[in-house]
């Protein structure tokens, strides 16, 4: 991943290697202490790794650090990063870079038919709930205004394997709910996350820009002296709309839960058992059922205990379970 | 907690027994060092050096003077060892790495010879661990004939602002270059070979850093033990090159 | 075939999230047993775990205010479940400050323990959260493979040292070696070794104590008449038993081993509430 600085007004981009996603932030001069303009167009490349490793750990920069310095020296290929931090110690990184392209996507928040906008602490608190691991989520307009996330399982991955979490957002706590009753986007959680941390810890409110699935959703923040913009590739949509699916995601958004629940679980259990005894035919189609050669239904009963003597460990006898 | 000094059936001594009330005194300063898995003990009446070496271009040494242990007694003028330090460590921190308030762990060393194993009793709580770890020959240590006499520079520093530099720096380069003076030549050196170095001074107070006239670099790392008292380890290390023309 | 479950006490919900997560630490699948008053997690003793088998019985109004269970069939009113314990713990791990977390077994799709757990949010309404997770229900033809294991014939049975200890030591052990010999006798001695061609590594505790059975009419236990100083020892495999101990998140009441010399090792930690058993078979 290359960071892409601009000349004219500060601006730093990024791209996925897939190209599904990219960031850009855009500062504005008064962003800075001081601010000269170098030649206009003028764009090099670094490369990400050297440039975060400037910045580090950024308690310890909060703790030494007095001035930064950027400077592109473009006779000499170098972006340099100069620190002046206390007990007059100077921290001086040359970072080489490269002529590059324009790096921009394309995109208009204009063309989205949907657009949520929030405090980032409300989704940031949210998304706590999903596991460190899970590759892409899903948001989506449910009954009532109300906004949902869920994990997204991903196309071959075994039904009836992975967990799903799911949970659903008031409309009041957003500032504004504009969104397409029933849509829904599905994109990468690890990339949101990045994004949400940064827009919580400066306390800025988040608007996300959707359209179908298949374009492209965008994330931006409000701060005047910023301009920062994520755009994230969104998954289509499964054809297998119709089957009743083993995988959650084929089926029309889910709405707000209630308590009751029209579980198929007696019939399913009925099933279960009576197969057991008839062989293989009529077992129920669910994916978890692991097939066993039938056997006659056994005793389940053991033999009781005798006299426990309280305080201490178990008998050595086998228990019924009760 | 005494273990008394055994004295076997055949009448043998140890050649030598040390014990520390606080192993900890003793295994952080080898930890400082221990970026290889081998080190040479070698002790005389006035303590204990453990070295570790590498590439034949740097050379490790703790120093733990006879007065930090509670008992120390070398029977011969000298005793040298080879022994896994990595072991050894473990060994010596069987009770725990780090330090509970209030606890610690109470050590006995002992060595028989040439050929024997190396024994360490340590207790805490009053649990006893017995360790037998086998011994090596010894092998011929580098000599880096480093002498103040040819000393051209020397710096002594607060080990904090040493630590703040190094973590800065990215340790996937091939060279560190370290300039002193304002004149040249200035030295480089494999920044692999000096990583190791980081251990020893994130434990010290002080720091110097000399070089002499073929350029070879040696660090001494004045560290304070949990008891307030002071131990030494130093790194040696060869120049990569020698570079006539100053960069950038 | 129902089950329900509801945990309103804070207390309650991490006690209970602290079990989880030990389970979690010791296999990564394993049957869940119901009943109406317990619950059970359950790994039968497989070739694939080498061999350990693992027992952990609740009480469940110790951790739920709500607990409505109805098994397969009237004479058979138990619900055996086989999941993965890290997902339970993970659906917790963002509860701890819920005001509610319910438990529901569903099958929408394909069975699920579904976990909802209510958040006090800014909004006018609290904040759920479900997790589904799925489960395989087991049926009672299979419900023989996971009977409660008997408390083995054993030839001595001793207190553990402070776990705490036992888990500094063996951490440190198992750098060293691959296998660990436990070894104990009836006068309250254990020791803890190693043996490499490296090293030798031996922890001698003592004043432990033994613990007293209560002793069957009949049975002859291999612990009677036997001299107090011999030691009982088994070989076992060092990473099984550093699982035990680095799973365990609070100091139990009483734990406990039973050893039987080359064959078996058995511990028993108790807690007020909640009783755990693991088997480490000894090493060829």
């Amino acid at each position: 991943m290359k960071c892409i600085i601009e000349g004219g007004n500060l601006s730093l981009r990024a791209a996925s290697a897939s190209r599904s996603a990219f960031a850009s932030f855009l500062f504005a001069p008064l962003f800075f202490q001081r601010y000269e303009p170098g030649p206009p167009g003028a764009r090099c490349k670094v490369l990400m790794k050297s440039f975060l490793g400037v910045f580090r750990s950024l308690p310890a920069l909060d703790k030494s650090v007095e001035r930064c310095l950027l400077l592109l020296r473009l006779r000499a290929g170098q972006l340099v990063l100069q620190l002046h931090c206390k007990h007059g110690v100077t921290r001086t990184h040359h970072l080489a870079f490269q002529e590059c392209e324009q790096l921009q996507a394309v995109f208009d928040t204009q063309c989205c038919a949907s657009r949520l906008r929030g405090p980032a602490q409300v989704l940031a608190e949210a998304v706590v709930h999903f596991p460190q691991t899970l590759a892409e989520v899903t948001l989506g307009a449910g009954a009532g205004g109300r906004i949902g996330l869920r994990s997204h399982l991903e196309e071959g991955s075994e039904p009836g394997k992975a967990m799903v979490t799911e949970l659903w957002l008031a409309p009041d706590e957003f500032q504004e709910v504009a969104v397409v009753p029933g849509s829904r986007i599905t994109f990468c959680l690890k990339e949101f996350r990045g994004l949400l941390s940064f827009a919580e810890a400066s306390s800025l409110p988040l608007t996300i820009h959707y359209d179908e699935p298949g374009r492209p959703a965008i994330f931006t923040l409000d701060d005047p002296l910023m301009e920062a913009h994520l755009v994230l590739a969104t998954l289509l949509d499964p054809e297998s709309d119709s089957q009743p699916p083993p995988a959650t995601n084929g089926i029309s958004y889910p709405p707000a839960p209630s308590d009751d629940f029209t579980d198929g679980l007696e019939s399913y259990m009925a099933a279960l058992e009576s197969s057991a005894c008839e062989g293989e035919a009529g077992a129920p189609p669910s994916p978890t059922f692991s097939p066993r050669t039938p056997c006659p239904a056994e005793s389940d009963r053991m033999e009781e205990e005798d006299g426990a003597v309280p305080g201490t460990p178990p008998h050595k006898k086998v228990r019924d379970g009760h | 907690m005494p273990f008394s000094t055994q004295s076997h059936s055949g009448g043998e001594q140890y050649v030598l027994t040390a014990s520390l009330d606080n192993a900890r005194n003793l295994s952080s300063l080898l930890r400082a060092v221990h970026f290889q898995d081998h080190a040479t003990c070698f002790a005389t009446a006035n303590g204990l050096r453990v070295t570790v070496e590498d590439a034949k271009c740097i050379q490790a040494n703790a120093f733990i003077q006879a007065e930090i242990f509670q008992e120390f007694h070398v029977q011969e003028e000298s005793v040298m060892f080879r022994i896994n330090l990595a072991v050894l460590l473990d060994c010596l921190t069987i009770f725990g790495a780090s330090s509970s308030p209030g606890t610690s762990t109470a050590l006995r060393m002992c060595y028989r010879g040439y050929g024997y194993p190396l024994m360490l009793f340590l207790e805490e709580g009053g649990v006893v661990t017995v360790c037998r770890i086998n011994t090596q020959e010894p092998e011929d240590l580098l000599d880096f004939n480093f002498c103040s006499t040819n000393v051209i520079n020397k710096i002594i520093l607060q080990s904090e602002g040493l630590r703040e530099a190094f973590s800065e720096l990215d340790m996937t380069s091939e060279v560190l270059q370290i300039t002193m003076s304002p004149d040249k030549p200035y030295f480089r050196y494999k920044i692999s070979l000096l990583k190791p170095s980081t251990k020893a001074l994130a434990l010290s107070c002080k720091v110097s850093i000399r070089t002499d006239n073929r350029g070879f670099l040696s660090l001494q790392y004045m560290i304070r033990n949990e008891d307030g008292q002071i131990c030494f380890v130093e790194y040696y290390c060869c120049p990569n090159e020698e570079i006539t023309d100053a960069e950038l | 075939m129902r089950f329900r479950a509801k945990i309103v006490d804070l207390a309650c919900l991490n006690h209970f999230s602290r079990v989880i997560n030990t389970i979690a630490k010791l296999a990564k699948t394993c049957t869940l047993r119901l009943t109406v008053n317990k619950l059970y997690f359950i790994l039968s003793d497989r070739v694939a775990n080498g061999g350990v088998s693992m027992w952990c019985e609740l009480c469940q109004g110790n951790f739920f205010d709500e607990f409505q269970m109805e098994g397969v069939a009237a004479d058979n009113n138990e619900i055996y479940l086989e999941l993965m314990p890290d997902n339970l713990s993970r659906a917790l791990k963002t509860a701890q400050s819920a005001k509610a977390v319910k438990i529901k077994l569903t099958n929408k799709y394909s069975p699920c323990l579904k976990v909802a757990v209510e958040l006090p949010s800014l909004s006018r309404s609290s904040r759920i959260v479900t997790h589904d997770i799925p489960v395989k229900v087991i049926p009672r033809r299979l419900w023989s493979d996971f009977k409660e294991p008997s408390v083995p014939d054993f030839e001595v049975s001793i207190y553990l040292p402070l776990l705490k200890t036992m888990k500094s030591i063996v951490e440190r052990m198992k750098n060293l070696s691959n296998c660990i010999v436990i070894e104990a006798n009836l006068s309250g001695e254990m020791n803890l070794k190693i043996e490499t061609d490296v090293v030798s590594v031996t922890t001698h505790f003592k004043d432990l104590g033994n613990p007293p059975w209560a002793s069957e009419d009949e049975c002859q236990s291999s612990a009677r008449g036997r001299d107090l100083q011999s030691m009982a020892e088994a070989r076992i495999d060092i990473k099984k038993l550093q699982q035990l101990l680095a799973g365990q998140q609070v100091n139990p009441t009483k734990a406990l081993c039973n050893i039987i010399s080359k064959r078996i090792v058995h511990f028993i930690l108790l807690h007020e509430d909640v009783s755990l058993q693991y088997f480490i078979p000894a090493l060829a």
